[in-house]
C-alpha cells in the first residue's frame, strides 16, 4: 500500500466514517485512489466511488468495493466461433496498432490510423461493431452545452461537433442537423418558489444565460418567444413560456456511423475482427508487448483501450487499472414512424436543479424519422444488464409527456436501453498507462462520447506520437466510403435504375421500412459483412418497424443462410447462442422461397 | 403510367375474392397485387382445418381453402402480380408498386380495393419488459417457421395469449416435438373460439392459465426463462404470485392490428374501435373510388367472413363503376346500442339494393339467452335471437334491402338485449 499522501487518504476515511462506512480500506497510488472492502448495496458502493471523487488532489478512483454476498457473474466463455464461407478470420501474429473495443470511439481511431502506413487491428468481442452504448444511444451531436466547463468533455465536443457534416458525408452517413430548443416551462422551477418567481427567472434570467454556454461552444443560438416556440412546435406543451433554440444540435445513426468508420478504416487496410475477445495484455518492462484472445496471440508495441464499459477490465490486464467504470444503463422509448411529424426539432425541458448524472435526455427523433424519448439513468452493478423494466417504461413516458402531454402510448414500437461508461470523476479518461508504456486508456466515454469521437481519435493519436509510434501518411488514403443505396429514399428515377442494375432491389423484403433484398445482399457483402440478423437490421433497417421483424424475420434468416453458405440453424439474432431456430428431426419442406 | 379498373392490394383470401367477384362482376381489367411470391397470404401457412364451412360447407385446411380462390383466380383474366410491393397510393388513386421484373410501377385506378390484411402486436406494443433475446415469435410468424419454412423456433415454450392462432400453435408445436409449458392468458376468458380450447389445448393437456401474464423475459442472447403472474381484477400483476418458468421460446398471440398505412396515405378516415377503415354496405370508404375488405377492416374470426366482405367489395367496385348505385338523400349511420362494442358496416350509402346487408359486430361482454334487435328512430325493425354471444366470437344479422329502406331518418342501432324468460 502506497500512503504516500495520507492526509487525503485521512479525510476520505473520515468522511466514510461518518456515512457508516468505518471499514472500507483507502489507499493511493499517484493521484489514483483505492478502495477495498465490503458494503450492503450497490448504491453504496456508488456513493464512495463518487464521494471520494471530491477530494481535492484525486485525478480518478479505483473501487474495488464489493457488494456482500453477492459473486460477480463470469460469463462462460463462447465455444462456437464466427466463421463463414464469407468470414473467414485469421488473426495476424503482428501489427503496430491493436484497437481494443469496435464502438464508435475504437472505429474512429482505427479509421484515423488507417491515414498511415501501420498494420492496424480492431477487435471487437462482439458479432458487430457498435454492439455496445454505440447503439443504444441518444443519437445526438451535440455541441457542448452540456458540458462543466473545464471538462474533457467539454473540450472535445465543441472541437468535434462542427467536423460532423464533413465526416458523414465523406461516410455517407445520414445525419440531420434540425436543432434543440431548451425550453423553460412553468415546471422549471416546481416547488421550489413561488411560481410568479420561477416563471420571471424562466423567462427572462435563464435564456440568455442558455444563450451564452451556446455561443462559448461556437454555435449561434437564439432565444425564441412562446408564440413562436409554438408555431415552431405546436404539440409542445402549453405550459411552455420561453425557449432557447441551438441551431448547431444535430442527429447522426449512431449504429451507421460506426459501421461506416470501421468500413472505411477496412478499405484503408486496418483489419477488423469480430468475435475476438482480449482475455490478456502481454507486458514486459514496463512495455506493452501484444495481446491474447480467443483466437490466438497478436504482437504489438502499442495497445489503445477503447473497450467501452469493460475499459477497466481490459486495463487492469495490462495492470494499469487506473479508474473504474461503474455502469449506467439508460432506457430509450422508440415510437412509430406514424407520429414523424408530431415533432420535428429536438427539445429538452430544463428542470432545477438538474440531475447531476444525465443531461437529462431529450424528446428526440431519429435521422430515419422514428420519435425516440430518453435516455433515462440508473446506476447498476451489471456490465451486461440491459433490461428494461414496466417501471423504466413508464418512468421515461411519464417523464417526456411533460413536453408532449397528448402524446399517444400505444406508439411505442421498441424499448431498448444502453450502458454508459462512466468513471467517478464523469469525465473521459484519455491517457497513456503510468506504468505500461505504449498502452493507452481511451476510456470513461459517455455522453458527449459520440459526438467527441473524432476529437477523441485525433488525441489518441497524439498520445500514440507521445508514445513513440512512427507515423507517415499514406499516399493513397481515401476518406470516402460509400454505403448501401437506401431505396426507399431515392427517386423514382434512381429507383428505376438501380431495379434494372441489380434486379433484387425491386424486391420488398422489410414491408415496415420497405428495404429490399438488394440492400440485404449488398451489406451481408459489404467491408465489414454483416452476419447476424441483427447486423443486418443495423445497416439496412430491415426489421426496426413496426412489425419489428415479424414479416421480414423469416426472410432475411434464409438470406443470410443462402449469401453466408450456412445453414438456417446456424443463423444469429446478434452473437454466437443466439441462434433463432433449433436443430430438429422435422423434415424440411419446400422452402426454396427466402 | 397504366391505367386500369380495379388494383386489389393484397392477395391474400380477402384479395382474391375481392378480384374474383369484381371480375365475375363484369370488370375485366382487374389487378391484383402482391407482396410475397405467391397468392394465399397467410391461408397456405394454415394446415390445419376448420376453413370454408360456410362458403363450401364443408371443413377444409387453410391451404385447401386458398387453393379452391387460387383455382377460381385462374379462370379469371385477373391479372395477378405477385412479388409487387405497394410504395404509395394517393388520393387520387394514384399507385406507386415495385417488382424486381417490373420495376417501378405508376397505375392509375378507377377504383381500389384495400385488403393488405393484419398484422401481429408485437412484445413491444404490448410492453412486456425484459432482455431482448432470440427466441421471442409472434404465433403467425412460427407458423411459418415450422408449416412454409420447416424450420423449428425452440423446444420449450411459454405461450402468451389464447386467442386461436397462439392456441393453434400450442398444438403445432406439441406434435412437433416441443415441449409447451402452457398457455398464459391476461382476461378470465379465453381469447379465441371455444372449439380451438378443446381442440388444440384440452386434447394434449397443454394447461390454460388464465388470468396470468409475463411480467419479465431473461436471457442475453436467447430466452433463458420468463417470469409470470396472475393479474388482478385491473389486469395488474400481482407481486406475490410471481413465479419463474424456464423456457427457449416465447410465443406472442396478443392480438392482431389492420394494416392500414396505406388507407391512411390514401386519407381514408379510420374508426377508432375497429383501426379500420368506415365502411359501408358496398365496403366503400371515406374516400370515393376506395374500397376495403376483410382483416383490413376488421379482424374477422373466419375466412369465411373474410372472403363474404370481399364479395361485397368486388361487387361494390362493379355497381360503382357501373354507375348502379342509387344514393340516398342522407346516410344512414350505424350505431351501437347495449352490449355492442362495435359493428361493421358503419354507414349505409345507397338504397334499392340487391341482397341484404349483413352487419358483423362484437359483444362487450358474454350474455346468454339474448335477442339482437335492429332499430331506427324508436322503432324495432328486425329481431334475432342467440343462445350465447361472447366478445371473441363476432355475431352476424341480416338486414333485407326493404327494411334498410324504410329507414326515414340518420340512423340505425343494433342492441342485444335480455330475453325475459
Amino acid at each position: 500500500m502506497n500512503d504516500k499522501n495520507p492526509r487525503v487518504i485521512k479525510k476520505i476515511q473520515k468522511t466514510f466514517a461518518k456515512m457508516s462506512f468505518p471499514n472500507i480500506e483507502v489507499s493511493l497510488e499517484g493521484d489514483v485512489v483505492h478502495l477495498e472492502g465490503s458494503v450492503d448495496s450497490w448504491d453504496d458502493v456508488v456513493r464512495l466511488g463518487y464521494q471520494a471523487g471530491k477530494f481535492k488532489g484525486v485525478g480518478e478512483i479505483v473501487n474495488n468495493v464489493k457488494v456482500k454476498g453477492i459473486v460477480p457473474k463470469k460469463e462462460a466463455r463462447q465455444k462456437k466461433k464466427l466463421t463463414t464461407k464469407i468470414y473467414p478470420p485469421k488473426l495476424p501474429k503482428k501489427a503496430d496498432v491493436v484497437v481494443v473495443g469496435g464502438g464508435v470511439v475504437g472505429c474512429c481511431i482505427a479509421r484515423e490510423l488507417s491515414r498511415y502506413n501501420l498494420e492496424v487491428v480492431l477487435l471487437e468481442k462482439e458479432w458487430d461493431v457498435g454492439m455496445g452504448a454505440s447503439k443504444a444511444n441518444s443519437a445526438q451531436v451535440h455541441t457542448g452545452i452540456g458540458e462543466d466547463s473545464g471538462t474533457l468533455k467539454k473540450e472535445l465536443c465543441a472541437k468535434s461537433w462542427p467536423m460532423y457534416e464533413k465526416l458523414t458525408e465523406e461516410l455517407d452517413v445520414p445525419y440531420l442537423r434540425n436543432g434543440l430548443l431548451v425550453v423553460m416551462t412553468k415546471d422549471t422551477f416546481s416547488g421550489k418558489m413561488p411560481s410568479f418567481v420561477g416563471n420571471f427567472l424562466s423567462k427572462y434570467l435563464i435564456p440568455p444565460f442558455v444563450v451564452r454556454k451556446g455561443k462559448i461552444v461556437g454555435d449561434k443560438p437564439r432565444v425564441v418567444k412562446r408564440k413562436e416556440l409554438l408555431e415552431m412546435e405546436p404539440n409542445l406543451t402549453p405550459r411552455a413560456l420561453v425557449g432557447v433554440f441551438h441551431p448547431g444540435y444535430a442527429l447522426v445513426c449512431p449504429f451507421r456511423l460506426t459501421i461506416a468508420l470501421a468500413e472505411n478504416a477496412v478499405q484503408n487496410g486496418a483489419k477488423v475482427f469480430l468475435d475476438t475477445e482480449v482475455t490478456g495484455v502481454l507486458v514486459e518492462d514496463k512495455k506493452v508487448k501484444g495481446v491474447v484472445t480467443n483466437r490466438g496471440m497478436i504482437e504489438a508495441s502499442f495497445v489503445i483501450n477503447a473497450a467501452g464499459v469493460f475499459s477497466d477490465d481490459v486495463a487492469a490486464m495490462a495492470g494499469a487499472k487506473e479508474f473504474t467504470i461503474h455502469p449506467r444503463k439508460g432506457v430509450i422509448l422508440l415510437f412509430d414512424k406514424e407520429m414523424e411529424s408530431y415533432i420535428t426539432h429536438q427539445v429538452s425541458l430544463l428542470k432545477f436543479p438538474r440531475d447531476p448524472h444525465t443531461k437529462g435526455g431529450a424528446v428526440l427523433m431519429t435521422v430515419d424519422g422514428n420519435i425516440n424519448w430518453g435516455p433515462s439513468a440508473v446506476e447498476i452493478p451489471d456490465k451486461n444488464g440491459r433490461e428494461v423494466s414496466k417501471e423504466e417504461i413508464d418512468w421515461v413516458f411519464e417523464k417526456y409527456s411533460s413536453a408532449l402531454p397528448n402524446f399517444p402510448k400505444s406508439s411505442i414500437i421498441k424499448f431498448f436501453s444502453g450502458i454508459r461508461a462512466p468513471t467517478y470523476k464523469e469525465d473521459f479518461y484519455i491517457k497513456p498507462a503510468k506504468n505500461v508504456r505504449g498502452f493507452v486508456n481511451v476510456a470513461g466515454i459517455q455522453s458527449p462520447g459520440l459526438t467527441a469521437a473524432p476529437a477523441i481519435a485525433e488525441l489518441a493519436l497524439d498520445i500514440l506520437r507521445e508514445q513513440g509510434l512512427e507515423m507517415e501518411e499514406k499516399e493513397d488514403f481515401n476518406p470516402v466510403r460509400e454505403g448501401i443505396p437506401i431505396f426507399e429514399k431515392l427517386s423514382s428515377e434512381k429507383k428505376r435504375e438501380q431495379i434494372e442494375q441489380n434486379p433484387l432491389y425491386g424486391k420488398i423484403v422489410c414491408r415496415c421500412e420497405h428495404v429490399t433484398e438488394g440492400e440485404i445482399v449488398d451489406a451481408i457483402h459489404s467491408p465489414l459483412p454483416a452476419v447476424t440478423v441483427d447486423a443486418v437490421k443495423y445497416r439496412t433497417r430491415a426489421g426496426s418497424g413496426r412489425c419489428q421483424a415479424g414479416f421480414c424475420g423469416p426472410r432475411v434468416a434464409r438470406i443470410l443462410a443462402r449469401e453466408l453458405g450456412i445453414s438456417e440453424e446456424e443463423v444469429m439474432q446478434k452473437g454466437d447462442g443466439s441462434n433463432l431456430f433449433m436443430k430438429s428431426k422435422v423434415r424440411k419442406r419446400g422452402g426454396k422461397h427466402a | 403510367m397504366h391505367e386500369v379498373d380495379v388494383v386489389v392490394i393484397g392477395g391474400g383470401p380477402a384479395g382474391m375474392a375481392a378480384a374474383i367477384s369484381a371480375y365475375e362482376s363484369g370488370i375485366e381489367d382487374v389487378w391484383l397485387l402482391e407482396r410475397d411470391y405467391w397468392v394465399g397470404g397467410i391461408l397456405p401457412q394454415c394446415i390445419h382445418d376448420g376453413f370454408g364451412n360456410f362458403v363450401f360447407g364443408e371443413m377444409l385446411t387453410g391451404s385447401e381453402y386458398a387453393q379452391r380462390y387460387i383455382n377460381k383466380l385462374r379462370e379469371t383474366g385477373v391479372k395477378v402480380r405477385p412479388n409487387t410491393m405497394v410504395l404509395k397510393i394517393d388520393q387520387n388513386r394514384e399507385i406507386t408498386a415495385v417488382n424486381p421484373s417490373d420495376g417501378l410501377i405508376e397505375v392509375k385506378a378507377k377504383t381500389i380495393i384495400l385488403s393488405m390484411g393484419c398484422r401481429e402486436r408485437t412484445r413491444y406494443q404490448v410492453l412486456i419488459p425484459g432482455s431482448r433475446p432470440a427466441g421471442i415469435y409472434t404465433a403467425g410468424v412460427i407458423q411459418r417457421y415450422i408449416n412454409i419454412e420447416g424450420l423449428m423456433p425452440g423446444k420449450k415454450v411459454v405461450i402468451l395469449g389464447s386467442g386461436d392462432v397462439g392456441m393453434i400453435m400450442a398444438r403445432r408445436l406439441t406434435l412437433e416435438g416441443a415441449k409447451v409449458k402452457g398457455v398464459y392468458e391476461i382476461t378470465k376468458t379465453p381469447g379465441g373460439l371455444t372449439r380451438n380450447v378443446v381442440q388444440c389445448l384440452e386434447d394434449y393437456n397443454i394447461p390454460l392459465h388464465l388470468s396470468h401474464t409475463i411480467t419479465n423475459i431473461t436471457g442475453r442472447y436467447r430466452v433463458e426463462g420468463v417470469t409470470v403472474a396472475e393479474v388482478d381484477s385491473e389486469l395488474r400483476p400481482i407481486k406475490e404470485t410471481e413465479r419463474y418458468v424456464p423456457c427457449d421460446t416465447v410465443v406472442l398471440s396478443v392480438g392482431l392490428i389492420p394494416e392500414n398505412e396505406l388507407s391512411k396515405m390514401a386519407g381514408v378516415e379510420i374508426e377508432e374501435k375497429t383501426k379500420g377503415p368506415t365502411v359501408d354496405e358496398q365496403m366503400q370508404t371515406s374516400v370515393p373510388g376506395i374500397f376495403a375488405c376483410g382483416n383490413v377492416v376488421n379482424v374477422y374470426d373466419l375466412v369465411d367472413d373474410v372472403s363474404e366482405s370481399a364479395e361485397r367489395a368486388g361487387k361494390g367496385v362493379a355497381a360503382s363503376i357501373g354507375g348502379k348505385l342509387e344514393r340516398r338523400k342522407t346516410p344512414i349511420r350505424v350505431k351501437t346500442g347495449r352490449n355492442v362494442n362495435y359493428i361493421v358496416p358503419q354507414i349505409i350509402r345507397n338504397k334499392n339494393l340487391n341482397e341484404s346487408t349483413r352487419f358483423y359486430f362484437r359483444v362487450k361482454e358474454t350474455e346468454k339467452s339474448v335477442g339482437v334487435v335492429v332499430s331506427a328512430n324508436g322503432d324495432k325493425l328486425l329481431e334475432k335471437r342467440e343462445r350465447i354471444v361472447r366478445p371473441p366470437e363476432m355475431v352476424r344479422i341480416n338486414v333485407p334491402p326493404d327494411t334498410l329502406d324504410k329507414i326515414k331518418g340518420d340512423e340505425l342501432t343494433i342492441d342485444v338485449e335480455e330475453r325475459k324468460k
